[in-house]
């Protein structure tokens, strides 16, 4: 089938259907540009103001200016890069090691890993935020990552990736001499990154979106991430920082996902195809 | 000295015997080439030499030297393998230099080996393209070039040819003859394909059943196979083992009764063959021809025709129900459901014991 060949079939209805769905996703995201660059107290009156102009950046400049909101940015960075890496590390070398390496209880430790895909976040959170508290990890970035590293997924994804690569190319390696380590590191890794670029998109995109661990752990505004950060300013019953700037807020946390997301779209959608492994 | 010697080596996969006390030697710069059926053991065979598979007991010595409890790579084998396992992300000249890299081999050492191999293989402008830029042919070149660079005392070449269309094929098999020539090692080649087998090597190891049946050379085994089962797995078409008893008789040379009746008189020797007793009479092709009714051994009637253009092949039906194939001229006139006769070339038949072991036509006389 043709690059082009599912744009041309496309009937009028169909298309239709595609453009309303495209306008109501569209609009909440034009509004709340539209809204971020009104001054605070033009849109006071009526948010309608938000329609015609004049407009401004005054609201980005004050984020710009607001040493919190900058410190939430960099917070969210160092927690979802610093978590991303982490599963890549983890679900690569545990993937490896399930899908090559003989060891004693192999199959039930994979088995034991795939149970943690059937526990919700929910069922372990208190216990968790015990633990945390005891070990004094709340308010801290290491408090904030580990949680992320426990997740089941990214092993079980790279075990399978893993599995998929032909056995001749380490038996290849193994009769050019290289030892577990330079196959792992030589060859079988090189091999899986496509799938790291899909496992490190989405591990990234859900620790940037996670708002309910971050609100449990982080109690100082310091460690709060970016989510648990604007919400906290919603919670400013009488709006005195303003809708203008609020919005400007949302605008401005969403950027990084969309960079993430032009970036790294080839990968999304070929993880959304169910199309990851070869 | 040999170049390579296995003794006694057994393997199983559980209750599973793969392989039973195997024992053979391949001297130096010799080409065997493993001929057997799926499943009987060629592979693993050629697995434990290369190290990728550890056998239960026995032992493999390479010049020497005893290999059997040695990693892999530090054993001086190179193998070509059947999909070529070339390294997808190296480019062709990274995946002759790995192997080499790991060796701690000197870096202007391994251009010079790379660049040498390239020329011989006729690769050089390949060198930074990766696999998946290039032909099965190419890739088969660059996977015999990674192991030519490693410069090993022993090639294992596993169905090196069987991915390759005809024409690549035949070419590749002319390509490798020539390769041999160049290397100063020993080639094991494993094979289902006895075509292939018995152009390329200098002996065949006929392996079946987890037991190695025959090891000779190509001509060796096509004309005096060791039992039943190399007699029918080696020669295209198979040939033909026709149950018949031994006659009562003093001549030196064992005459037989087919079930049908027909008498043959065979130039296999009589000794030990006790009167009365089963035995299959062997009949290649060539050794039972279309012939008048007069002349004829036996009467059949024509149920295939596999014509070859220099020759056809007749396949015939007994009045037994037995199946019979003839060698026929090329322009031959028969047609299927035609009544023929059939002369058998007793001079070249094969006698066959109850048990398999095979009996040849004196050579000597």
């Amino acid at each position: 089938m043709s690059a082009t060949s599912p744009r041309a079939g496309l009937s009028g209805p169909v298309l239709a259907l595609l453009l309303v769905g495209a306008a109501v996703m569209l609009t909440p995201m034009v509004w709340t540009l539209l809204l971020s660059v009104k001054s605070n107290a033009a849109l006071l009156g009526d948010s309608g103001a938000a329609l015609s102009p004049p407009y401004t950046l005054d609201n980005y400049r004050a984020i710009l200016a607001d040493r919190l909101t900058s410190r939430w940015l960099l917070n969210s960075l160092i927690v979802s890069l610093g978590t991303t890496a982490g599963v890549l590390v983890l679900s690569s070398l545990a993937g490896f090691a399930f899908a090559r390496l003989e060891f004693p209880f192999r199959r039930s430790l994979f088995l034991f890993v795939l149970l943690g895909l059937a526990i919700p976040e929910q069922a372990v959170i208190l216990p968790r935020h015990q633990l945390f508290a005891t070990l004094g990890l709340h308010n801290s970035y290491p408090g904030l990552i580990l949680p992320g590293l426990t997740g089941s997924f990214g092993v079980f994804f790279m075990t399978q990736y893993f599995r998929a690569i032909p056995r001749d190319l380490d038996e290849a390696a193994l009769l050019d001499g290289a030892s577990r380590l330079r196959l792992f590191w030589s060859v079988l890794l090189p091999l899986t990154i496509p799938a790291q670029a899909t496992l490190g998109v989405f591990t990234f995109l859900a620790s940037w979106n996670d708002y309910w661990w971050p609100l449990i752990s982080a109690t100082t505004s310091d460690y709060y991430t970016l989510t648990v950060g604007l919400a906290s300013a919603q919670m400013n019953y009488a709006q005195t920082s303003g809708l203008g700037f609020l919005m400007a807020q949302a605008v401005f946390a969403s950027v990084p996902i969309l960079i993430v997301y032009i970036v790294f779209q080839k990968q999304i959608v070929r993880a959304m195809a169910g199309t990851a492994v070869r | 000295m040999a170049s390579l010697a296995l003794k006694d080596v057994h393997k199983s996969y559980g209750d599973t015997l793969v392989l039973d006390r195997v024992s053979l030697e391949v001297a130096a710069r010799e080409l065997i080439a493993f001929l057997g059926p799926s499943g009987s053991g060629k592979s693993t065979l050629l697995r434990i030499i290369a190290g990728l598979e550890t056998a239960d007991g026995g032992e493999v010595w390479l010049e020497g030297r005893r290999i059997d409890a040695l990693p892999p790579g530090d054993r001086g084998v190179a193998m070509v393998f059947q999909h070529y396992a070339l390294y997808p992300h190296m480019t062709v000249r990274e995946n002759m230099a790995f192997g080499l890299r790991n060796a701690g081999v000197p870096k202007p050492e391994i251009d010079a080996r790379i660049a040498q191999a390239a020329h011989v293989l006729e690769i050089e402008a390949q060198l930074e393209k990766k696999p998946g830029q290039m032909s099965g042919g190419q890739r088969q070149r660059v996977a015999i070039g990674r192991a030519i660079v490693k410069q090993p005392k022993l090639f294992l070449l596993d169905e090196p040819l069987s991915n390759l269309d005809a024409a690549l094929r035949t070419r590749t098999r002319v390509e490798l003859a020539q390769l041999r020539q160049r290397v100063d090692a020993a080639l094991i080649m494993v094979t289902h394909d006895q075509a292939e087998a018995m152009t390329l090597a200098d002996r065949m190891v006929v392996l079946n059943e987890r037991r190695i049946q025959q090891v000779g050379t190509p001509m060796d085994i096509y004309a005096r196979p060791a039992n039943a089962f190399v007699a029918r797995f080696v020669g295209s078409p198979a040939m033909t083992l026709a149950p018949a008893t031994v006659m009562p008789g003093n001549d030196r040379f064992a005459r037989v009764r087919l079930a049908g009746g027909a008498e043959v008189m065979t130039r296999v020797p009589r000794n030990g063959l006790v009167d009365g007793a089963p035995v299959s009479l062997g009949l290649r092709p060539e050794h039972v021809s279309l012939a008048p009714a007069e002349a004829a051994t036996l009467q059949a009637e024509v149920i295939l025709v596999e014509r070859l253009g220099d020759r056809t092949f007749v396949y015939a039906c007994l009045a037994d129900g037995l199946e019979m194939i003839a060698q026929d001229i090329g322009s031959s006139a028969v047609r299927v459901g035609d009544r023929v006769g059939l002369r058998i070339d007793g001079d070249a038949a094969h006698l066959f014991e109850a048990d398999g072991t095979g009996r040849h036509a004196d050579a000597a006389t």
